[in-house]
């Protein structure tokens, strides 16, 4: 057997590792189940809006936040204006002007973790949240999410998040991927090793920011990086699934590689900066699994793409070849209904197997967070993703090890 | 930290990875079974057809050559045995062993054929012995495969005898020997004319075999 097909077996057996680790820990704690009981009690919270040039969504993103099942003097939403050019801040004055709810406050563009910052420093909340201006919550998000604040040890919260109106191949691809995220959170919070509080809709207690500092630039992902640093000062972030939350998602190619190209150098450059976190089981599951997991399968999908090209150019060049040696026309291969003629080697049955799970865990997560996917985003998702993931790994390790330029949008 | 879950994940993965080899194995066992179940067929339809040859004689060259399906049978057979050697390897010995079968098995209805074909004059064949090697010192014998696949798919008349030229079988070695074969591969021989060496594409096969303009095609005829 060749070594490249050993590495090969070596991804598969990592991934389907990893994949029956998760499903494990879903059959030892299955997610509960949305229930009508109000929170014991409500305290305040401050919602932070960063904004930057997005006079399109902001209005729904606090519109959303208006209309939040929480009473109205808990409150309060901080729409912070990080210096756009166009009538975000405009816009976001009107609402201001309107509700009391609504502080708005504009600074120089200095980038989100700094307009997250001044949001921060302007509230004396008990709970801070932040919420990009591209998402929308839904009307009980904070109910839900304030529930799960009532164990003590809690000290940051993610939501379950869900693509806002998938139309496109691309949008409903990405509405599988975060179904999929979705499974992966709870079973992160599952084994306390959350490795991200994403932009939409997360939610920490305050001391959290007075322990360990602010955000930081961290490279684009002060999300990822802060999820990281709570790791190290031994703070528990949960899951709560029943606080959904729709996000906007990249509608063209370069866009979606670019802001993936943006997570997944910043996976490798915060990696980089807390190296001493991997295979170190004082940091639990999220030291000794998740983050030597992730780094393997960034390099294993990378590798995983390459094997796969090379053998279909090595294909595509032996046909070419063979039929300008030969002078055979072109015609296609013949077809042989019986099984003889099926493949049946090892390799297949392995990727069956892992794709088979990947399906499971994305029902799974459908079934978490309630939600519905059509046969159509199952086949842009197996179709597609496979093809384009490789495209962002490939860029982030090109611009991490070159330190080129990090570009946000 | 529950270092328990992460043997049993570990020996999950293991079992997962130990029953995707037992069933591509069990496959790959149907497969040589599927191999010798086809040769046996084939063995015995060779017997009847000697035996009906040596019954009837020359007298019924009808009846004879009317039977003479071998060649489609012999060839899905070289198909299938293709698909073994990629799944179990060339070295294989049940591979090789099916291969030695298959070889006599065309040997044997090789014979048979030109013993009938000189006999019966409604009964004449064209056919091709191919001589390869796959063991990596015939780069263009693969080539040389596809042209006579396609000729033998667009001709289904046209008998082509394939034979390994570095297989251990005795009466393979006389067969090399009796048509002075030397070890210059690809060689064909086509009828009962000389040796030719090297890659022959689709044209020069053709121009070879002109027999093959009085053969049946699969293509309907243009008028």
């Amino acid at each position: 057997m060749y070594i490249g097909t050993l590495i090969l077996y070596a991804c598969l057996f990592l991934t389907l590792y990893f994949e029956v680790f998760l499903l494990l820990s879903f059959l030892e704690r299955r997610p509960g189940v949305k229930n009508a009981r109000a929170p014991r009690h409500y305290p305040s919270v401050a919602m932070i809006v960063p904004c930057y040039n997005e006079e399109r969504t902001v209005a729904g993103t606090i519109e959303s936040l208006l209309a939040l099942e929480y009473p109205a003097e808990k409150l309060s939403i901080l729409v912070v204006n990080d210096g756009s050019s166009d009538t975000t801040g405009a816009i976001a004055r009107g609402y201001a002007a309107r509700d009391p709810r609504i502080v708005y406050i504009e600074k120089e563009n200095g980038g989100k973790y700094t307009a997250l910052n001044v949001g921060i420093a302007h509230t004396q909340a008990d709970i801070v949240g932040c919420l990009d201006a591209d998402s929308f919550v839904a009307p009980d998000a904070l109910l839900e999410a304030v529930k799960v604040f009532e164990d003590p040890t809690v000290m940051a919260i993610t939501p379950a998040m869900k693509v806002s109106k998938p139309h496109s191949m691309l949008e409903v691809m990405q509405a599988v991927e975060y179904t999929f995220g979705i499974f992966l959170k709870k079973m992160f919070d599952n084994l306390a090793a959350i490795n991200v509080l994403p932009g939409p809709f997360s939610l920490y207690r305050r001391e959290v920011f007075e322990r360990i500092g602010p955000f930081r630039h961290a490279y684009n992902t002060e999300d990822m990086e802060i999820a990281f640093r709570m790791h190290r000062h031994g703070l528990k972030i949960a899951n709560a699934h029943t606080a959904i939350v729709y996000t906007t998602v990249p509608c063209t190619i370069p866009s979606l590689l670019r802001q993936r190209t943006r997570w997944s150098r910043g996976f490798l450059e915060n990696s980089r900066d807390y190296y001493y976190m991997y295979f170190n089981p004082r940091y639990g599951h999220f030291g000794v699994l998740v983050l030597p997991v992730a780094l393997v399968a960034f390099f294993a999908g990378l590798y995983s793409a390459g094997f796969m090209l090379y053998k279909a150019v090595g294909y595509v060049a032996t046909r070419v070849t063979d039929a300008l040696a030969t002078g055979i026309p072109p015609h296609l291969p013949a077809a042989h209904l019986d099984w003889y003629y099926l493949n049946t080697g090892m390799l297949t049955f392995l990727i069956i197997t892992v794709l088979s799970m990947t399906l499971v865990a994305i029902l799974l997560g459908s079934r978490i967070a309630a939600t519905r996917l059509t046969l159509k985003s199952f086949f842009a998702y197996f179709a597609f993703f496979g093809l384009l993931a490789p495209l962002w790994l490939a860029r982030a390790l090109f611009g991490a090890v070159l330190a080129t330029q990090r570009v946000w949008r | 930290m529950n270092w328990q879950r992460y043997i049993i994940a570990f020996v999950i993965t293991g079992a997962i990875f130990a029953t995707a080899f037992y069933i591509a194995n069990r496959l790959d066992a149907a497969r040589v079974a599927d191999i010798q179940s086809t040769q046996t067929a084939i063995s015995i339809d060779i017997l009847s057809t000697e035996t009906q040859f040596e019954l009837l004689g020359s007298l019924d060259c009808e009846a004879i050559s009317q039977g003479q399906t071998l060649s489609s049978e012999l060839s899905d057979l070289a198909s299938r045995l293709s698909v073994a050697e990629q799944n179990l390897g060339i070295n294989n010995t049940q591979v090789v062993s099916l291969k030695k079968q298959y070889s006599l098995l065309e040997i044997k209805d090789y014979l048979l054929m030109r013993q009938i074909s000189a006999r019966c004059r409604n009964f004449q064949p064209v056919y091709v012995l191919y001589f390869y090697s796959n063991s990596g010192d015939c780069p263009q014998c693969t080539q040389e495969g596809e042209v006579l696949t396609y000729l033998r798919t667009t001709y289904p008349d046209l008998r082509v005898y394939a034979f390994d030229y570095n297989l251990d079988l005795p009466a393979l070695k006389t067969l090399i020997a009796l048509r002075r074969v030397d070890d210059t591969l690809p060689a064909i021989v086509v009828q009962n004319r000389a040796v030719v060496y090297g890659l022959k594409d689709l044209s020069a096969m053709q121009k070879l075999i002109p027999e093959l303009k009085t053969l049946a095609t699969t293509t309907p005829e243009v008028h």
